[in-house]
């Protein structure tokens, strides 16, 4: 217990526990820390109350899925070790209960993939912007675990890392200051190659682009180490996803797609 | 960091089966255990469970009973085949054993091991009992299997005596292991796992396994959510639709069974049990078991087996579970278990319990300065607000009898030991006490503890110097006063104090705090303005006594401020003895400046009626006037307004004794005051003597005319204006501004003269230039007032015909009395030719109308008397 701090546990399980690393300590400081204890009790013991939407960071290992989601949810960064299998952590955004799927980018589990995209809302794509190779893997192996996302999933387009580069200034840790220094090493991915991508992946789901959010909107770079643009990514991905819910809601369509309880019916109209 | 979720102990020790017995499979119903072994026995077993009180040697295991497992042999069955029995199913509300051994599923009594005549499944590669069938049918139990021959699976319903094939549906490739629920299943393939709904044949893919894992599990967990085995040991959940709510749990690689025990998951490897929780999939217990081949959960209880013996894992108590995660400040787990739970456990005790965590979960959050979190605990476990007080010292009332709950939430003795004597620490906590009683005090948490949580709040804002301390104890408030008193009092908070006490209606206490605080001898800088609210505090009171017992400090305070405890009392106690205001009167005399102030405050704004009190001020006016004037160097803005206070009264008020005052400014140069005296005494004369010869004042006369002959009739009002007229031309030959006084008055005023009597006075000489305004004003008046008296009698003369002509009308047609007519008041004819008409028309006897006219009773058509007539 050495290494738990004083917030209390969403349900995460992630790391090797060889390690002696165990992020049983995570909680949001989203300002309502009061409530969310027995909120999210409820959630965990009750299985009935499930999260309004699922949001899923794919991305290969080590471009730091895990970091990026420990910094939002925890305001800060740490040594993490590679997934293992997946974790979640529940977030309250507004009134609604949002589940975010850190999955692991290892080879080995890429097959569990396409059951964590499996009705999500909204997927980050994650990618190392000081490694080509991470950008290509997201269009050759990872693009198509999201076909058993939502026909709606809003996609996002990440390139985390920018404080390695010689774009962005160690010094200034604060969010939104990206003054010009050198002794860095060269960005391997720009933004347009991003943009780019988001494009071809519009293409592929065969979305118009004149209806989906604009390449530009949904294309970030992040640091998790500094914190840079880290909020605007979740925020934003957020903010673009919460009105699906309202709109699903309204035309009384339950988020979660529940086969059990579709299919039953289906069939009793096949009988008679 | 692990907890003790369970014990492993054995149930029947391998020197109870016979040498060389191979378990293949077991199943557990109730007490029944029956086993399956590689040389095709089944053995019937009976499972008792026994309480022992632990033997005090052993570990302390504290003080819950020691639960422990004895097998009885009761039947035994050679099935008579050379191979081994491979699953075994009991249903037992048929009485039925399901039993597979070389692809064939043969069903036995479950009591005697005796097969019955009902026919055999043949080709079967493994079968499981649908846990959750929708048919719902008591009599019958669910089977599904997977066809060793064809690519398929089968749904069987089998009753006490017959077995019926549902369905058949085919599967994308060979099926190895299965489990049920509903319409589902979960299958696994050669390298994937699947979800089939048998009804509509539809697939669902879940993910992908390495083949060249030792053997794929698939284990129902709750209504349509599975656990798996996947990639790398971990333990994935899945539900049928495809998705996974729940992080997965991490196994070791070759894991070779899984047993729910809510909230735990455990698997067994080959060397160990690991113990999960699905509540935050952490690894909670590891327990050392080699050789193990089954672990298997039945109906709740989870039983592990080697190939010669077979262990119970029992469950530790939820509480001592919980406790030891709460002693280990783990609090989120804690209260998930204990919340996971709460299907367990009987409703009245989880409740007790729950809350009884949750409060020392507050503790624990409070202890590590977590107030948002430890408060939520404390608000949502009802927690007696005084536990939390108590941890601060003194701040209890000393009267409270509050005892802490035994045994205690937390380990503190007070706030020194948790924060280890950290000063910050101690205030960040007293903050929050702070808050939080100033939250609750008004809510029912502190029911019944109001004294103790108003107490607290008292001392904690004294102690911070906090300014709701005086929002507190002028609002409604149980402060328990002299614990408080000698708190406030430490603190120096005097004027709070004073407070306390008023609001415990001692307000001589509070006084007499309060007035040693502007004396100087008490400190307490709280209100600058003391004095003015003790002035405040006593014109407020309702005791007499104290009142009359601080007059005096006051006046001599200030005269001017303090003679509001008399002017700004409310007015029914003028009324009354204590405050009649000659009592005031004779008691001010010691206090000129209140006196004054007190009869202003009777005369001008009580307006009391009172000859007294209106001459009294005067004289007092008069007294000020002088004082002012014999002053070396009088002020003269002063003297002019206090001249003003003098004359107003003088002329607004008909109280005063003229004469004395008349004699109390004799030989002073206060004239116009004099001129007001003598216009009081109709001295018109004189008054206007004054005002024109001595001060020349021309337009202080014509006021003085004018509201000398307010209200008075218009000879009144011309006679004053004409002996004003007089008075000037009297000197008009001396003194030319006396002529154009005299003929200013005329212009400006000629509706106030007669006319005619003033033309007869003026001189000869004057012009009529010169009064033309005068002239013409005058005769616009006359010629005003002469067609106002003509309209008048033209009015008068049409309303005297128009009652001519009603009388002639009455009169015009004769009445005939007969026999027929009746009086119209008592319904009777008339015996005499008398008679009294009403205007109306109707007639009456004399009597009943002098009647009628008393009872009024049809007296309204007569004409009323007119004046004007
Ligand atoms: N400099 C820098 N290092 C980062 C940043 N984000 C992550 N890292 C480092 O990159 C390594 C991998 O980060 P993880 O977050 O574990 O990566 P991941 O994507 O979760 O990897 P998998 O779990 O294996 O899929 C760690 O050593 C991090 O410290 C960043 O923004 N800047
Ligand atoms: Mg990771």
């Amino acid at each position: 217990m050495s290494q738990s701090h004083d917030r209390v546990a969403v349900c995460i399980w992630n790391a090797v526990p060889c390690r002696g690393e165990r992020l049983d300590a995570t909680g949001s400081k989203d300002g309502r820390p009061g409530s969310d204890v027995m909120q999210r009790l409820w959630f965990q013991t009750s299985s009935m109350k499930k999260p309004d939407l699922k949001l899923v960071l794919l991305g290969d290992m080590n471009v730091g899925k895990t970091s990026l989601l420990h910094r939002y949810m925890e305001r800060r960064f740490q040594d993490t070790v590679s997934t293992v299998g997946g974790a979640f952590y529940l977030k309250q955004w507004g009134p609604y209960n949002i589940s975010i799927w850190d999955t692991a980018g290892r080879e080995q589990f890429h097959g569990l993939g396409s059951m964590y995209c499996r009705a999500a809302s909204a997927v980050i794509l994650t990618y190392d912007v000081s490694n080509m190779q991470s950008l290509l893997e997201l269009e050759d192996r990872f693009l198509g675990l999201t076909d058993t996302a939502n026909d709606d999933c809003i996609f996002a387009v990440v390139g985390n890392k920018i404080d390695l580069t010689d774009d962005y200034d160690s010094e200034s840790d604060m969010e939104g200051e990206r003054p010009r220094t050198s002794s860095k090493i060269r960005k391997q991915v720009d933004l347009e190659d991003a943009i780019a991508l988001y494009k071809r992946i519009m293409k592929y789901k065969m979305l118009d682009e004149n209806v989906v959010p604009a390449a530009e909107k949904m294309c970030f770079e992040t640091s998790a180490k500094t914190g840079y643009n880290v909020d605007g990514l979740f925020e934003g991905v957020f903010n673009m996803v919460v009105p699906l819910i309202v709109k699903k809601k309204a035309s009384g369509h339950d988020e979660t797609v529940n086969l059990a309880q579709s299919k039953p019916e289906k069939s009793k109209n096949r009988c008679c | 960091m692990s907890v003790q979720a369970f014990r492993l102990v054995c149930a029947s020790e391998r020197e109870q089966f016979p040498q060389g017995i191979h378990i293949e499979c077991l199943e557990c119903s109730g007490h029944d255990l029956y086993l399956g072994t590689s040389d095709c026995v089944i053995y019937h077993l009976l499972l008792v469970e026994q309480q022992l009180s632990e033997p005090t040697s052993l570990v302390q295991q504290t003080d819950q009973p020691c639960t422990s497992f004895t097998t009885t042999q009761q039947r035994q069955r050679q099935l008579g085949l050379k191979k081994p029995i491979c699953e075994l199913r009991a249903a037992s509300a048929l009485s039925r054993l399901l039993v597979l051994c070389d692809n064939t599923i043969s069903i036995l009594c479950s009591e005697s091991l005796e097969p019955l005549p009902a026919p055999k499944i043949r080709g079967v590669l493994t079968f499981t009992l649908n846990e959750n069938p929708v048919s719902g049918d008591p009599f019958s139990v669910e089977l599904c299997l997977i066809s060793s021959k064809k690519r398929t699976v089968q749904i069987f319903s089998v009753g006490q005596e017959r077995v019926q094939l549902i369905r058949e549906v085919a599967t994308p490739e060979q099926a190895c292991v299965i489990a049920a629920d509903g319409l589902y299943l979960c299958l696994a393939l050669s390298s994937r796992y699947i979800t089939l709904n048998y009804n509509t044949g539809h697939c669902q893919d879940l993910f992908p396994y390495p083949s060249d894992q030792k053997k794929p599990i698939v284990k129902w967990i709750s209504r349509q959510e599975f656990l798996l085995a996947g990639p790398s040991g971990l333990g994935m959940f899945a539900t049928v639709a495809g998705i996974t709510q729940r992080a997965p749990v991490r196994w070791s690689d070759n894991v070779i069974g899984a047993a729910i025990s809510f909230p735990y998951v455990l698997a067994l490897d080959e060397e160990f049990i690991t113990v999960h929780s699905m509540l935050d999939q952490q690894k909670k217990q590891t327990l050392p078991f080699k050789e193990g081949i089954i672990l298997q959960d039945f109906e709740g209880r989870v039983i592990v087996a080697s190939c010669n013996g077979v262990y119970v894992l029992i469950p530790l108590p939820l509480e001592k579970q919980i406790q030891d995660l709460l002693s280990s400040q783990r609090v989120e787990e804690a209260l998930a278990l204990a919340k996971g739970a709460r299907r367990n456990i009987p409703k009245e005790k989880f409740q007790v319990m729950y809350r009884r965590i949750l409060q020392q979960a507050g503790f624990i959050q409070f202890a590590k300065l977590q107030f948002l979190e430890a408060k939520e605990l404390f608000r949502s476990s009802q927690l007696d607000i005084r536990e939390l007080i108590s941890l601060y010292p003194l701040m209890l009332p000393s009267s409270s009898s509050f005892i802490r709950t035994h045994p205690p939430l937390h380990e503190y003795a007070d706030l020194n030991q948790l924060t280890r004597g950290d000063q910050e620490k101690v205030n960040k906590c007293k903050r929050f006490l702070m808050t939080y009683l100033s939250e609750i005090r008004s809510t029912e948490v502190a029911n019944g503890y109001q004294e103790d949580v108003d107490t607290a709040l008292l001392k904690l804002y004294a102690e911070a110097n906090h300014e709701s301390l005086l929002d507190l104890l002028v609002s409604e408030n149980s402060c328990e006063v002299s614990d408080s008193a000698s708190w406030l009092e430490k603190h120096k908070k005097y004027f709070a104090l004073g407070l306390l006490y008023h609001y415990n209606k001692q307000d001589a206490a509070a006084l007499q705090i309060w007035v040693k605080i502007i004396n100087g001898e008490l400190e307490d800088s709280t209100r600058p303005d003391l004095f003015e609210y003790v002035v405040d505090f006593l014109t407020f009171s309702r005791d007499q006594h104290l009142v009359w017992q601080y007059a005096d400090w006051v006046l001599q305070k200030s005269e001017q401020v303090g003679v509001r405890i008399f002017t700004k009392r409310s007015p029914e106690e003028y009324t009354q003895n204590g405050f009649c205001p000659d009592k005031i009167v004779s008691y001010l005399c010691k206090y000129h400046k209140a006196l004054l102030l007190f009869l202003e405050h009777l005369v001008l704004e009580k307006m009391l009626q009172k000859e007294k009190y209106h001459t009294h001020l005067a004289v007092l006016y008069v007294e000020e006037v002088q004082r002012l004037n014999a002053m070396d160097s009088p002020d003269i803005e002063q003297v002019e307004m206090q001249r003003g206070r003098l004359q107003n009264l003088l002329r607004q008020s008909d109280l005063y004794r003229v004469h004395l005052l008349i004699d109390k400014i004799k030989g002073t140069d206060l004239h116009m005051e004099r001129a007001i005296l003598h216009g009081k005494l109709e001295e018109h004369g004189q008054a206007l003597d004054i005002l024109v010869h001595h001060l020349k004042n021309f337009a202080a006369a014509e006021n003085y005319c004018v509201w000398n002959s307010e209200g008075r009739d218009t000879p009144y009002r011309q006679h004053l204006f004409q002996l004003l007229l007089s008075s000037y031309l009297t000197f008009a030959s001396h003194d030319n501004s006396f002529l154009v006084a005299a003929v200013d008055l005329l212009n400006n005023h000629p509706a106030e003269f007669d006319a005619a009597s003033v033309l007869r006075l003026l001189p000869e000489n004057w012009s009529v230039q010169l009064l033309s305004p005068f002239l013409a004003g005058a005769m616009r008046e006359h010629v005003h007032a002469l067609r106002m008296s003509q309209i008048t009698i033209g009015l008068a003369k049409a309303e005297n015909v128009v009652y001519k002509q009603e009388k002639l009308n009455l009169r015009e047609k004769p009445i005939v009395l007969s026999d027929k007519k009746y009086c119209s008041v008592c319904r009777n004819p008339f015996q005499e030719p008398v008679f009294v008409r009403y205007p109306s028309g109707q007639i009456v006897h004399t009597h009943c109308a002098t009647k009628s006219h008393v009872n009024s009773s049809i007296g309204v058509h007569l004409p009323k008397p007119n004046k004007q007539t």
